[in-house]
């Protein structure tokens, strides 16, 4: 069970007010192979920000389906940043809309070093771009994605 | 220009981006070879009608939480092909009302199911929407989706060459078959199962509601054109590949949505062709 923000409705805020749990979108590991996907000279590995948005929405509809296939991998990422608090916990993402503009996802991140709420982040909805590794955890039955180690460069 | 193709270029090192042209090119291929058929027995909306049922198969086993929903989509569709088939010979309920009446019941029912029970995600109007409009299906399948596509696109493709002079004869004048002691029955209700697989497997290209234009649209592009059964069908099959490959491509490009760009390059082509076609036929006259 993997489960990752998402939401629908055409505006990223609908589901970025929820919980990973409660706007979970749950899908099944099929376990596909790690891909080749080419490594740019700034060491990301998968540069979403470099694509179009029917494909930004693929990859990471993918990065759900499977992980394992992106476990380690540099990601980079931009869209609106989004907070949400659950259990007593603060969730920080960055959220990207499909093509349709019915639906959006996104993909937390775990900022590298020590931060604090509200001090260190940018008010959401503000556009950002992150760069953390890819990485699933497990919290509860759930199993989530995740940029750790990330860094904000915008 | 040169960067355009180095970001086609590393969007095809991607695997679901190849998987996707692969599973493209095999479902336009497929709709396009039934399409001629379905034009010209003036069947063009049971494609509609099945695609709906399909999307009330989805939500079924959507709301059953079955990871792998493909079997029980194509065994309930295929079911209602039949009996569409069979309703519309024999019951007092006949051909476009039973169409109509199977395809907003099984869609009132999908959506009403996924609202009910849920889908397993609470992301509702996102699985609806992707479903009805393919958003990016195409673009996330597994190795079995895929694999599934390609061995149901041989099958319809063999069906097609093997009985082809048998479709040829029920499609102009099933009478005549008929009288001439053909089976114009049997090859019917396969004609109609074969739809209702390309009709299943054409839902992750374009969605439900646009299923009807890849069937239809390059049939009858080609019919501005040739005139003979032979060569609409294989001009419908080549227009077919080509407009699903241009309006992928276009999309993962552009980043549209892919089944609303393919259909805009299926009418694109058919009004080229219609001023071709209105072109060579003023020349003749």
């Amino acid at each position: 069970m993997i489960t990752s923000l998402a939401a629908c409705g055409g505006n990223a805020q609908s589901g970025a007010s929820s919980s990973p749990t409660e706007a979970g979108k749950e899908t099944e590991s099929v376990g596909a192979e790690a891909e080749k996907t080419g490594a740019p000279a700034d060491g990301v590995d998968i540069d979403l920000t470099a694509m179009s948005g029917t494909m930004v929405y693929s990859e990471v509809l993918n990065m759900q389906k499977t992980p394992e296939a992106y476990e380690g991998k540099v990601v980079k990422m931009s869209g609106p940043f989004n907070v949400t608090d659950y259990n007593g916990k603060t969730y920080f993402a960055c959220i990207i809309a499909d093509a349709t503009a019915c639906c959006s996802t996104g993909i937390e991140f775990d900022l590298k070093g020590d931060h604090s709420y509200p001090e260190d982040y940018p008010a959401p909805q503000t556009e950002i771009t992150v760069v953390g590794v890819f990485n699933t955890y497990m919290e509860g039955k759930s199993r989530y994605l995740q940029l750790k180690d990330a860094e904000m460069i915008a | 220009m040169s960067e355009l193709f180095s970001t086609l270029s590393l969007y095809l090192s991607r695997s679901f981006v190849v998987n996707a042209l692969i599973v493209g090119v095999l479902i336009a291929l497929c709709s396009s070879l039934l399409g001629v058929t379905l034009v010209l027995k003036r069947y063009s909306f049971i494609g509609d009608g099945l695609s709906h049922v399909a999307f009330g198969a989805m939500a079924v086993a959507a709301v059953l939480g079955l990871t792998n929903n493909m079997p029980l989509v194509l065994t309930i569709t295929v079911l209602c092909a039949v009996l569409l088939l069979r309703m519309g010979k024999n019951a007092k309920i006949k051909g476009d009302a039973a169409i109509a009446m199977i395809s907003v019941g099984s869609l009132a029912i999908g959506y009403l199911l996924m609202n009910i029970f849920g889908t397993g995600s609470s992301n509702l109007s996102g699985d609806v929407c992707s479903t009805l409009f393919g958003s990016t299906s195409i673009l996330t399948l597994s190795d079995f989706d895929v694999w599934m596509c390609i061995v149901l696109s041989v099958i319809v493709v063999l069906f097609f060459v093997l009985f082809y002079n048998k479709i040829f004869s029920v499609t102009f004048d099933e009478s005549f078959a008929r009288a001439t002691g053909q089976r114009a029955g049997l090859y019917n209700l396969m004609i109609a199962i074969v739809i209702a697989v390309i009709i299943v497997v054409s839902m992750q290209l374009v969605g439900s509601l646009l299923i009807s234009a890849l069937v239809i649209f390059p049939a009858l592009s080609a019919m501005r054109v040739f005139k003979s059964f032979k060569s609409v069908t294989v001009c419908a099959a080549i227009v077919s590949v080509f407009c699903a490959l241009i309006g992928l491509l276009t999309s993962i490009l552009a980043g549209t949505p892919v089944g609303s760009t393919i259909v805009a390059v299926d009418i694109v082509v058919f009004v080229i062709f219609f001023i071709i076609g209105a072109f060579t036929k003023g020349r003749k006259a």
